[in-house]
């Protein structure tokens, strides 16, 4: 059996990081909290219940954070990693969802997806933001040839070998979009599954109204980068 | 003309060359950061000493005047600098990232066998 860990980065979760955590234990599997510097009571909670957390020093916003959880995994020799938010959003019994594609050997890195090609017009969301994430995924269709729709998600699987791609180079921006054009770019196998997820329980999204437009831009133009740079593994 | 203005540009190479010294003795920059800065009092000099083939090789390149030659050689050299700058940066915001991801680590491992 492949040991997997769930990383959950939390930036100011003190509404809803308990209950994913108790929700991840009832599940059985090992997991590690990346509190990137919260000011609420985050911190707290996990200090009291001790849960398994890494307190980063200074905030290193999403990518930072998320990495840290990569370094861990790979230091600590797991074969999954599984992204997950501390927002409550996604679904712990998804999870399994997730992983098999990686058990399969059919995909190094999963992304738990909130809409398909035939579900996009169904996701509850700003005409903005679909607008957004459709731009985003004809860019990566076009210079990768893969056509991912929910570029934005940040529940995903990664088998070792993207654990360890992960721990030594992640976009520190833009992370989810990026990474993805990534290992595409490298020659890794991405996989989309529709994966169950509820609407946000607590905290705010780290994408506001009115950075979407800018944070399309900025994410085009980070893939273009990746483009121009990106080497087969 | 060319006269006053090779006096300016040795007194802005002096005045930058102090600088440089000033700020390198008192240990706010370092070298590396202080020869990059010596471009500038460099190239202000050169010109100022080879000023008749300067103002022949400005008048072939179209300029109209010795002084927007001059302003077009320091806004790229100015230029120059700010590349170097941001390739300083994003290798220590690289660094940075990666000292307080691996300080929080071990930070953590240490928290954990002190419990026990």
């Amino acid at each position: 059996m492949k040991n997997v860990l769930i990383i959950v980065p939390a930036f100011n979760e003190e509404s809803t990081i308990e209950n994913v955590v108790k929700n991840i234990v009832d599940h059985g599997y090992d997991y590690i909290v990346i509190n990137d510097g919260s000011t609420d009571n985050t911190k707290k909670i996990l200090d009291d219940n001790s849960y398994n957390h890494i307190d980063l020093i200074f905030n290193l916003g999403i990518g930072g954070a998320v990495q840290t959880g990569y370094k861990y995994a790979y230091k600590m020799g797991y074969d999954i990693a599984v992204q997950m938010d501390a927002d409550g959003q996604h679904e712990i019994s998804s999870v399994e969802k997730i992983v098999q594609p990686i058990l399969d050997g059919e995909a190094d890195l999963v992304i738990g997806s909130r809409f398909t090609e035939k579900t996009i017009g169904n996701f509850k969301t700003t005409a903005m933001r679909r607008f957004g994430i459709k731009m985003i995924s004809n860019v990566i269709k076009t210079l990768s040839k893969k056509r991912i729709y929910d570029t934005t998600s940040g529940f995903r699987a990664a088998n070792h070998e993207v654990i360890e791609v992960f721990a030594k180079d992640y976009p520190l921006e833009y992370p989810e979009p990026v990474s993805e054009f990534m290992l595409l770019k490298s020659g890794f196998k991405v996989k989309e599954v529709s994966a169950k997820m509820h609407a946000r329980v607590g905290g705010k999204s780290s994408i506001h109204s009115w950075k979407k437009g800018y944070y399309m831009i900025n994410v085009i133009l980070s893939i273009l980068m990746i483009q121009f740079r990106s080497k087969k593994r | 003309m060319n006269f006053r203005l090779q006096i300016e540009m040795v007194i802005a190479a002096v005045a930058l060359l102090i600088l440089v010294v000033v700020l390198l003795k008192r240990n706010y920059v370092s070298i590396k950061s202080a020869v990059v800065w010596l471009l500038l009092p460099i190239a202000f000099m050169l010109m100022a000493i080879f000023v008749d083939p300067l103002t022949t090789l400005v008048k072939w390149l179209g300029f109209g005047m010795l002084s927007n030659f001059i302003f077009v050689v320091i806004i790229g050299l100015l230029l120059l600098l700010c590349f170097f700058f941001t390739i300083v940066i994003s290798k220590q915001q690289k660094q940075i990232t990666e000292l307080i991801q691996e300080l929080s680590i071990i930070k953590q491992k240490l928290g954990k066998k002190k419990d026990k």
